[in-house]
């Protein structure tokens, strides 16, 4: 039977986007994903190495379990799932409904080539005669206007950039598949009409618009231009604003009124933009600015006509929408630019080193000065460019650009050939995460990377050499110029583009700093219900933030499908009966595409025919006209019909394309997918047509790829996959508020959930927190989730009861738990969140416990919210952070002591203005919008003096009581030692977890060195443990805040619903097994496996695979030297004739038929 | 707790004295069994022999030139699984070495077991030893042993130590609980008893000898012994590596196999309980066959000669302990040892690991790196 099918929107496909879309599928939703630009990948399409492998690993979020469904690629190529339909070039324009019934209109811009006939050969590139900055490398290279967008897609079809192209028709001409369809004489059915009352504005439009191949007509007055409109139609109308008469606004009104489809741009001097803004409230498109710029105004009306001729606008009904727009970055050249970025070339920024740093960069990863090529010796980072800066309305800190910086710095030591001196100026170094501290201290220390707190002043260049100099302050006020080849300004982020519009359309506003705004409570909810903020769309993230806002807003999202019913739902197709072929001998059809014999000189029907056919367990050979359209396609499954092969081999292009094709092949012929294959014969093809010399011929390379297909194919054993039942309940670990949030979202999906609790209390952490840095108060919302926890048919909590023993896999664990009166029980659940949270670190340094005067953040919450602390008798209060933090043993960051100290010095300085309150500190981490606390504590006199390690303050505790305490420290602006009278000294000692490792071992969880739950990829998967089915969530994970530790525990719920969706776990079609007659238990096999899949069963004396555990990577299979480790599908037999056929194939055309046959 | 003694030899009956040791070791620290190199009483030969009889332990010979096979793999079928009691294992450093890299794989625990390493003097070739052995095997062990320690040049009329031995480097056995020193010893007067683990101290403890110094005179003596071989080992390599520079070059060193795969049989390291050359892997269809014939006009059979040894270097070179026991084997008198050992040194090499060095060190493939090889996988650009 088919199951109801819920279907979302995600708009945006960066890496949040992806992880939403691939959330919502793996869940069992329909979703549509689509994208503005003409890629996947967002960002991170343009960034290669991540800290902290400094590799790529987006990869990483591909589905792990019923992963047949999905490609399993480099994610930068492109991302296949049969649940996803991604739209690229593609917007929003219109949306309607409500929560679980949404309606929403998407346009499609064209690419002007036809993605289906584009081959990528790339001729028309090279006929192009436009050259403009590349906009993927940052400007630091050239394109042509028709370019592809990122090198690395599959497929990766060309696209033209209308407002750059000069209309040469080159391309058109040239391009063999006729794939380019620039049809300008279409745009003479796109009708302009030009208001305006001076006449040399008319003309000059009028000849400019003329030359672009639009109709143009003019009117001198609004009367004039009614008349014309009512006598003819117009798709759009420029219209100046002062006219005598009617002026244009009042024009625009009269116009909207009889033709409300006619877009209307705006013409305005400077005097009147406000006009020309409000015109755009009563319908006018946008506006255009006096005096033109031809080539911004004509970008404006080729980008109007592409959207309104051209675009291809859908509806979708769907029940929720997830925006993952992320975010832009700051342009150092606007405003007052300090540091001469794009007059000096030596100044680039971070995102330019990036892609100066990349394999497909414009120096193909050669690290040189982009614009002389100079080997870089001595390069700097400038922190906190457009980032932390009130006047440019960035009272936040970006969160990432602190590790960016510092990867970057690695990266460039790692990739320059000789020594080079790397140096960070920087404000504070915000290494807030898990193990970004560490990662400094590495770069610092092993590295040799230089970290100069500083201010800088100005960058000039050298009078004589252009060389960049920087100017900067250190803490001390004293002033150095120093020289350095290359300076990288670390550009912070901005809200996304266009997000003022989509505020508009989506009815949810945005926050002080322009991102959407959430509440500190509900993290990825917007507005407007049913509509969600995943990744970065609503603040500053970096990538393991981005993967769980987007996982929790996939959750939040999957929750209101749910609650709808999943309505607006399709069947989906049942698993349909396969043919049992194993008895079979193998009759395989090869099936080879012909291109639409554009390569006919290079295809030898004949002789492919005759050598494959050689081979007997081929059936027949065909030939097909272009298999990637519907009509070859259709062609080929008539051929199936009737001859029906077991085996069935296609010869094409692109493999990864087919994907999804083949399984809907296999529903249709009942024959396994797994017995189908398509092997790429063109792309050789092509390389020979492009450069013929050196190169084995076209038939030659064709034959040979057939033939390892046919390898392949032909020894392919049709296992049935196996699948594993799963049991729908859910066991959560920890009562606090992350515990609680995961266990809610799982029971509200309809999941019988434990959630288990060593206390004899719900609330955590919240029953002491009192509110958060925003104001917000917990109680209520403790008080709110607690009720729905115990009120809730399908969650139960389990108080004073602790974990004894579990075992098992995804799916099926089985776990004891023990509750306070000694009942013993044991819970079938298929999947187990850790929330076993954390707790403010004790200490003993600064002379705590030796005086009442010396007390913690937590205590002064306490005492705050009891009113135990007298405000007005306080005339000093001292604030010391990290507090045996970020030094070993406990060598990270506790991320909320810097916000907490904020939270209370504001409040201690809202009641007690005349009280004075100083905060020691080594970096202030106010990341994020926490900054503008850190601004504001700053304006209420908060007095922040920083200290290093190697100068801690100095705490005396007074004999006698009711006398305050000294506390000597150097202030590093003054150079010399301060001495403070305090009544209060309150330490912020940070968070140590609260995992057990018994309890993360029962789970085979592992624990980091600190004692935190240690994720499967710090960035990728950083709520699931290695093992599958486990997960951890809030502060068990790394310290954190309580909006953080919302997302979080959204973020493990999902991915555990994710499991918990599925009566049955199927396992992919390539997994291992283990040959036991063969089999030494030498054990290996077991130690190399990445997936934790492979266990030695003691009492059987045999190595068992979990076959959904397992990914089919073959590690085992290489590592086993006897082959009792078989990976399915590429089984010795296949492998040893794949390379056979490979081998045996490099025959010439012309020289003898028969490739094997006698030697001349 | 002593880490270093000795026991006294009388009359330079090297032999005598340790066979007293051994008898010394019996019963202690719950050592019921030792396997030794015994000899056999009705034939000359010296074999691993599993001994728990007091009286029987004067059979015991380590010190004589038999090598006849490596008693690694023995010692992996006595301790697999438990076996009720502890056992004293007397064995050449090259043994333990093979020991070191079965327990890795999980063939062979340790809990049960002492290893009892001897400073090796080398050894003859199977027919070798037959030949020159002579009736009286005793007779012939003290004149080997005698001509081996007093650094004179060995002469047994005109026949040599194995190539194996003249290009061992490691010929003290690092990895064993105790070993007996005879290197830089006086050995008319004393054998060197060093515990190198905390249960070699345990025992040492327990068999109360008379605690002594290490003689300086046998570091000098060790690494003399040590620069020699490595002069004869890298001359080995280099001759080695001339004929084995090509797969035409390899196919004539092999000429002579006849893919018996006794040096399979003999290798202490190739663990597999079938080998992957046995199964039906390799069998092709015979159509397979003939199409290979008419692609080249000929081709020897079986096809897999040359893939069978190629395949055993990838499955064991970064394991194989250079112990020579391939070449001992070969009925064709191929020298598999020093095509191993070539081999095995730069695999070795490449991934920083010694075969058998010690018990901690992961073995290469075994875990996942990724940073390996960044310059073979391409992850350098």
């Amino acid at each position: 039977m088919g199951k109801k099918m819920g279907k979302a929107l995600v708009v945006g496909a960066g890496i949040s986007g992806i992880r939403s879309a691939l959330d919502l599928a793996e869940t069992g939703y329909g979703v549509t994903l689509i994208e503005r630009e003409q890629h996947i990948g967002g960002i991170l399409s343009q960034l290669d190495d991540q800290f902290p492998s400094n590799h790529c690993g987006m990869c990483k979020m591909l589905p792990l379990v019923k992963r047949d469904q999905s490609s399993q690629f480099c994610l930068r190529k492109g991302l296949f799932h049969e649940n996803i339909d991604i739209l690229l070039n593609t917007e929003v324009i219109a949306i309607d409904g409500e929560p679980g019934k949404f309606s929403v209109s998407v346009r499609k811009k064209p690419t002007w080539v036809d993605p289906e006939r584009c081959v990528g050969c790339g001729v028309c590139e090279a006929v192009c005669p436009v050259e403009i900055p590349d906009t993927f490398n940052e400007g630091l290279a050239t394109r042509k206007a028709i370019y592809l967008p990122v090198p690395h897609t599959i497929p990766n079809p060309y696209v033209i950039d209308l407002a750059a192209c000069s209309h040469c028709g080159e391309c058109e001409k040239i391009c063999p598949t006729q794939a380019i369809q620039l049809s300008f004489e279409k745009r003479k059915d796109f009708r302009v009409l030009v208001v305006d009352d001076e006449l040399i504005v008319r003309d000059s439009l009028k000849e400019w618009l003329d030359e672009e191949g639009f109709f143009v007509d003019v009117a001198e007055s609004g009367s004039v231009a009614l008349e014309k409109l009512s006598k003819a139609s117009f798709n759009l109308m420029l219209t100046d604003i002062k006219m005598p008469g009617m002026d244009g606004v009042a024009l625009l009104k009269k116009a909207k009124e009889s033709f409300p489809d006619l877009c209307v741009l705006m013409m305005t001097a400077f005097a009147t933009v406000e006009t020309a803004v409000e015109a755009m409230k009563i319908g006018a498109e946008d506006y255009l600015m006096k005096p033109f710029d031809p080539e911004r105004m004509i970008a404006k009306i080729v980008q109007i006509y592409e959207e309104i001729e051209a675009g291809d606008v859908r509806d979708l009904e769907v029940g929720a929408i997830v925006f993952s727009g992320g975010t832009s970055y700051f342009d150092p050249a606007e405003l007052k630019n300090i540091y001469g970025y794009r007059t000096n070339s030596s100044v680039i920024t971070s995102l330019e080193l990036e892609r100066l740093l990349s394999g497909t960069g414009p120096t193909q990863g050669r690290l040189v000065r982009p614009h002389d090529g100079k080997t870089i010796e001595k390069i700097a980072w400038i922190q906190c460019v457009g980032s932390r800066d009130v006047q440019l309305n960035a009272d936040y800190c970006s969160s990432v650009c602190c590790m960016v910086a510092i990867k970057e710095s690695m990266l460039v030591i790692k990739k320059s050939p000789s020594p080079v001196e790397t140096t960070i100026f920087y404000m504070d170094m915000r290494t807030f995460g898990k193990t970004f501290q560490r990662y400094r201290d590495s770069a610092e220390q092993e590295h040799g990377v230089r970290f100069e707190r500083a201010r800088i002043h100005s960058i000039t260049a050298d009078t004589v050499s252009g060389e960049p100099i920087i100017r900067y302050a250190q803490t001390d006020g004293s002033l150095h110029n120093e020289t350095f080849d290359l300076v990288v300004l670390a550009v912070g982020q901005r809200p996304a583009r266009g997000i003022e519009e989509l505020s508009k359309l989506i009815e949810a506003p945005l926050n002080p700093w322009g991102f959407i705004q959430t509440e500190p409570l509900s993290p990825v909810a917007t507005d407007r219900s049913g509509v969600l903020a995943g990744g970065s769309f609503s603040g500053l993230k970096d990538i393991s933030e981005s993967m769980m806002y987007a996982s929790a807003a996939s959750l939040e999202a999957s929750r209101i499908i749910h609650v709808a019913g999943g309505s607006l739902s399709d069947e989906s197709f049942s698993e349909p009966a396969l043919q049992d072929v194993s008895r079979e001998e193998p009759k395989m059809l090869v099936a080879v595409c012909n291109c639409g014999n554009k390569y006919s000189e290079h295809l030898d029907t004949e002789a492919l025919t005759h050598q494959l056919e050689q081979d007997p367990c081929v059936d027949k050979v065909v030939f097909l006209r272009q298999c990637c359209t519907a009509a070859g396609w259709e062609e080929l499954t008539e051929i199936i019909e009737t001859s029906k092969p077991n085996r069935i081999l296609i010869g094409a292009c692109h493999p990864y394309l087919y994907i999804r094709k083949l399984r809907e092949l296999s529903h249709r012929v009942h024959l396994d997918a797994e017995m189908m294959d398509v092997v790429d014969i063109m792309s050789p093809t092509f390389a020979y047509i492009k450069n013929p010399t050196n190169q084995l011929s076209p038939v030659s390379h064709q034959l040979s790829t057939l033939k390892v297909g046919i390898s392949r194919l032909k020894n392919m054993d049709p296992l049935p996959t196996t699948s594993l039942p799963v049991t729908r309940r859910a066991l959560v670990v920890g009562g606090g508020i992350a515990g609680m949030h995961a266990a809610l979202a799982i029971a509200d999906h309809g999941y019988p959930v434990d959630l288990v609790e060593q206390s004899d209390r719900l609330g955590g952490n919240l029953l002491w927190l009192h509110q958060t840095i925003e104001g917000v108060p917990l109680e209520p919302y403790l008080h709110e989730i607690v009720q729905a926890a115990e009120k809730h048919p399908l969650l139960n909590i389990h108080l004073q009861t602790k974990i004894t023993a579990a075992f098992g896999e995804v799916g099926d664990f089985y776990t004891t738990i023990e509750s306070g009166d000694k009942t013993i029980k044991t819970i079938q659940h298929g999947t187990v969140i850790l929330a076993t949270g954390g707790n403010e670190a004790t200490t003993s340094a600064y002379g705590y416990g030796t005086s009442q005067a010396v007390i913690t953040q937590k205590e002064l919450e306490s005492r705050l919210v009891q009113g135990d602390v007298d405000l007005e008798k306080l005339d000093s209060v001292v604030m010391i952070q990290c507090v045996d933090s970020r030094q070993e043993p406990r060598n990270y960051c506790s991320r909320v002591c810097c916000p907490t100290s904020l939270k209370h010095a504001l409040k201690l300085k809202a009641e007690n203005p005349q009280l004075a309150v100083y905060i020691l500190y080594r970096d202030m981490m106010a990341i994020g919008f926490t900054e503008s606390y850190f601004t504001a504590a700053r304006k209420a006199g908060v007095i922040f003096i920083q200290y290093n390690l190697d100068n801690k303050p100095r705490v005396t505790i007074p004999t006698e009581s009711n006398t305050p305490l000294f506390i000597t420290v150097t202030d590093p602006i003054l150079a010399r030692p301060l001495e403070i009278e305090a009544d209060l000294l309150v330490l912020a000692t940070g968070i140590v977890p609260q995992l057990p490792t018994t309890l993360a071992n029962a789970f085979a969880a592992e624990t980091d060195q600190d004692g935190f739950f240690l994720e499967a990829e710090s960035k990728w998967r950083p709520v699931d443990a290695l093992k599958e089915g486990v997960f951890g969530c809030g502060i068990a994970l790394s310290p954190r805040s309580v909006p953080d530790t919302i997302a979080t525990a959204g973020a493990a719920a999902q991915r555990a619903l994710r499991i918990l969706a599925h009566e049955k776990l199927s396992a992919g079609k390539i997994v291992s097994s283990v040959r036991h007659s063969l089999c030494s238990l030498c054990e290996r096999c077991i130690d190399t496996c990445p997936y934790n899949a492979r266990y030695l069963d003691p009492d059987r004396r045999k190595i068992v695979v979990n076959p959904a555990m397992c990914q089919g990577c073959g590690d085992c299979a290489t590592t086993c030297p006897n082959s009792a480790s078989v990976l399915q599908g590429f089984t010795d037999v296949q492998v040893l004739d794949m390379i056979d056929a490979a081998i045996e194939s490099t025959w010439q055309p012309g020289s003898s038929i028969d490739p094997v046959g006698p030697k001349q | 707790m002593i880490k270093t003694a000795k026991i006294d030899v009388k009359d330079q009956d090297l032999l005598g004295a340790l066979r007293e040791f051994f008898k010394n070791i019996l019963g202690k620290e719950d050592i019921s069994a030792i396997l030794a190199p015994w000899r056999l009483p009705t034939k000359k030969m010296v074999m691993p022999t599993l001994v728990t009889d007091p009286d029987q332990l004067n059979g015991v010979d380590p010190l004589s030139p038999a090598f006849p096979m490596n008693s690694a793999k023995l010692v992996s079928r006595l301790t697999r699984k438990p076996s009720g009691g502890n056992i004293a294992a007397v064995m050449r450093p090259c043994e333990i070495r093979a020991f070191v890299e079965l327990v890795k794989l999980k063939q062979a625990r340790t809990d049960e077991l002492i290893l009892i390493g001897i400073d090796c003097l080398g050894a003859l070739g199977n027919r070798d030893y037959l030949n020159w052995s002579g009736e009286n095997g005793d007779e012939a062990t003290k004149k080997f042993a005698g001509q081996v320690l007093s650094g004179k040049t060995v002469d047994m009329d005109g026949i040599e130590l194995t190539q194996a031995c003249r290009s061992c480097e490691l010929p003290i056995a690092e990895g064993a609980d105790i070993n007996i020193g005879f290197f830089g010893v006086d050995t008319s007067r004393q054998i060197l008893i060093q515990a190198l683990t905390d249960k070699g101290g345990r025992l040492l403890e327990d068999l109360d000898l008379a605690a002594a110094e290490e003689p300086a005179s046998r570091r000098k003596e060790i690494d003399r012994l040590i620069s020699e071989r490595t002069a004869f080992r890298d001359n080995m390599f280099a001759e080695v590596g001339d004929k084995i520079g090509s797969i035409d070059k390899l196919s004539a060193y092999l000429a002579g196999c006849v893919n018996c795969y006794n040096c399979r049989v003999a290798c202490p390291v190739c663990y597999c309980r079938e080998c992957v050359f046995v199964t039906d892997v390799f069998d092709h269809e015979p159509s397979q066959y003939l199409r290979w014939a008419r692609k080249k006009g000929a081709v020897k059979m079986p096809t897999d000669t040359l893939l069978y040894h190629i395949t055993r270097l990838a499955h064991i070179s970064t394991a194989c302990v250079g112990c020579g026991q391939c070449t001992n084997a070969c009925p064709n008198d191929i020298p598999v040892m020093p095509l191993f050992r070539t081999i095995a040194h730069k695999t070795q090499q490449a991934f920083d690991y010694e075969a058998g060095r010690s018990l901690e060190e992961k073995m290469p493939l075994s875990e996942f790196k990724e940073d390996e090889f960044t310059e073979i996988v391409g992850l350098n650009n």
